[in-house]
């Protein structure tokens, strides 16, 4: 860049010089900003920022319906003063929501770069293959948090403004606050883990949906025809089939919260075993993932 | 300085062997890398990034060993990659600044350092734009200016000229050079093209097969020789046929005629042969190697 150096007192002032290049003597950070570095990058291109207006449409129409219980029951709440939609029950409420969310935007992390062959490029820098999975799984985590979080922070907020007779429900709040970490952790490594196998964006957003209807469907179908024939205990387990519930099996366990389906969950050992089958699933999707990037990074 | 040296170093894939036993260094200043499509060059640059493990041998980039310091390594030294590497949804710039807090710069210096190296590669105005619409020129350079945007010590280029037209070809290989004087950053660029390495190179490392073949300066390559080179504008053959009647040993190379100069009357015996003929003289030279004879001679050797 051309600079204006203040030359010595005989000479002409003020005139700009090409001084041609320049070394770069300045710090350079470790591992840790390259992936706070990347994690950011990743974060705004899963809501499009910075990128083309068509990029943006998606993930804020997607945003702005996550939004929307929680204005309306701030409405409820305001104008004939009754409690609105349940804070514990505000993520399984909205689960269709959420994975459409997941499906369109996890290949937007991880495709372009296996596609346009940029993952070269990463890792000829001073970055490890598990800190790049580690930065796009943090980063598809960190965007299903604020999308599930903004809305109950919302809704805690209107509450606390109404003032509704009663004491607020901040023990419920807070416990979904916790448990939308568990949701943003499982559905980001289930995502990414997915779509990272095709370069393809289309084949990403297909199999990621699919997987969803595919669990939610079987799950629905088993806990129908085991209810119809009155295997009422068989029928609890089916229901964790689905991710979302699975996952609210946990927060039954962990915070007493009342549970969000037909007839709760299996008693007992039900929460820790879906509390298991969280980790597992999260372990089995970041092994794949860095099993998956490290054959890529060695071809 | 040595930038980067291997000794013995093999990498054998299910299949294929990429390198043999391969043993050579380099130092600083623009090196070339020259082979054949599948000489191994790629698999070469990809061990000494630390992104391949050798399967026999040892290499140092910088005195550090790739297999535990690739860390150090990479963080010193800039990559240009052969094939297309770049998303088409960003500007150049913006990728440029990314690429080089991925190499651990902060924000401030890397926007400062991509916007000085956008334009030392030649992109201006047009670096705002999506690189989507870029032509093939403009991505050689995002590539080369996301390889030297961190400052390394060495920058390795796969391939830089690969799919410019002459012009973008010249103005690559002159930025190359200036990148290996002015900046003082050490090249190792590879290509299969050996007239471009004799244009840039002050070293010229040629393997095949993965073996090397020959290492050595730009001069020893391009030496004079005993020969002499003879342009006639037309009549080629008959001036071939009067030198080699005159006991003279005479190659065709298209339109140039390769005497053996046995002795300094050479250049005598040819000038009268072209007055002889009544043929337009066009040049008459002391011949000089060029890289590609010697690849020739020592692949036939081989």
């Amino acid at each position: 860049m051309s600079e204006t150096v203040p030359a010595p007192a005989p000479g002409p002032t003020g005139v700009i010089h090409d001084i041609g290049y320049r070394h770069y003597d300045g710090p350079r950070l470790g591992r840790g900003s390259a992936l706070a570095a990347l994690i950011v990058h990743s974060l705004r291109g899963v809501f499009g920022l910075g990128r083309t207006a068509r990029a943006k449409i998606m993930p804020f129409l997607l945003a702005g319906v996550m939004m929307l219980p929680a204005v309306v029951s701030i409405a409820v709440m305001a104008m004939i003063k009754r409690p609105g939609l349940s804070y514990p029950s505000y993520a399984v409420t909205m689960q269709a929501v959420l994975a459409v969310f997941l499906a369109a935007q996890s290949p937007y992390l991880v495709a372009p770069d296996l596609r346009f062959r940029v993952l070269p490029l990463y890792l000829s820098r001073p970055v490890k293959t598990g800190d790049y999975v580690a930065a796009k799984l943090a980063a598809m985590a960190i965007a299903l948090f604020l999308l599930v979080a903004v809305p109950l922070t919302t809704l805690y907020v209107g509450e606390l403004l109404i003032d509704l007779p009663g004491p607020p429900h901040t023990h419920d709040y807070f416990a979904a606050l916790a448990t939308s970490v568990v949701y943003a952790v499982l559905l980001a490594s289930v995502g990414v883990a997915l779509a990272s196998f095709t370069p393809r964006r289309g084949l990403g957003v297909a199999s990621v949906i699919a997987i969803y209807l595919l669990s939610s469907a079987i799950s629905a179908v088993l806990v129908g025809v085991l209810f119809s024939v009155s295997r009422d205990s068989a029928a609890a387990w089916a229901w964790l089939i689905n991710p979302f519930f699975l996952v609210d099996a946990v927060q039954v366990w962990l915070f007493g919260t009342s549970p969000n389906n037909d007839g709760g969950y299996p008693p007992g050992a039900g929460g820790p075993v879906a509390a298991v089958a969280v980790l597992a699933v999260v372990a089995l999707c970041v092994t794949a993932l860095v099993l998956r990037y490290r054959k890529a990074a060695s071809s | 300085m040595t930038i980067l040296a291997t000794e013995g170093l093999t990498k054998r894939f299910p299949r294929v062997t990429a390198l043999d036993r391969l043993t050579v260094s380099a130092g600083s200043g623009v090196t070339g890398l020259v082979g054949a499509n599948g000489a191994g060059k790629s698999t070469l640059i990809k061990i000494l990034l630390g992104l391949l493990p050798p399967t026999e041998g040892s290499a140092t980039v910088l005195g550090l060993d790739p297999a535990t310091r690739s860390l150090d390594i990479r963080r010193a030294v800039g990559y240009m990659p052969e094939h297309d590497c770049l998303p088409p949804d960003m500007s150049a710039t913006e990728f440029t600044v990314h690429m080089a807090q991925m190499s651990g710069l902060p924000r401030s210096a890397a926007r400062e350092r991509a916007a000085d190296t956008l334009r030392h590669v030649g992109l201006y105005e047009e670096r705002y734009r999506p690189i989507g619409g870029y032509s093939t020129g403009m991505r050689q350079r995002v590539k080369l200016a996301q390889a030297l945007v961190h400052d390394p010590q060495v920058v390795f280029l796969d391939e830089p000229t690969n799919g410019l037209d002459p012009q973008g070809r010249d103005d690559m290989l002159a930025l190359i050079r200036r990148i290996g004087t002015e900046f003082g950053i050490s090249v190792v660029v590879t290509s299969h093209l050996l007239g471009e390495l004799e244009r840039v190179c002050d070293h010229v490392i040629v393997i095949d097969g993965g073996r090397l073949l020959r290492s050595s300066s730009i001069g020893e390559f391009t030496q004079a020789t005993t020969s002499i080179t003879v342009e006639v504008e037309e009549g080629t053959e008959r001036l071939a046929e009067l030198l080699t009647a005159a006991g003279r040993q005479v190659t065709l190379h298209g339109r140039l005629l390769t005497v053996e100069a046995g002795s300094p009357d050479t250049f005598d015996i040819v000038r009268d042969a072209v007055c002889d003929l009544d043929l337009s003289l066009v040049r008459l030279e002391q011949g000089r190697h060029r890289i590609e004879d010697v690849f020739r001679e020592e692949a036939s050797h081989v």
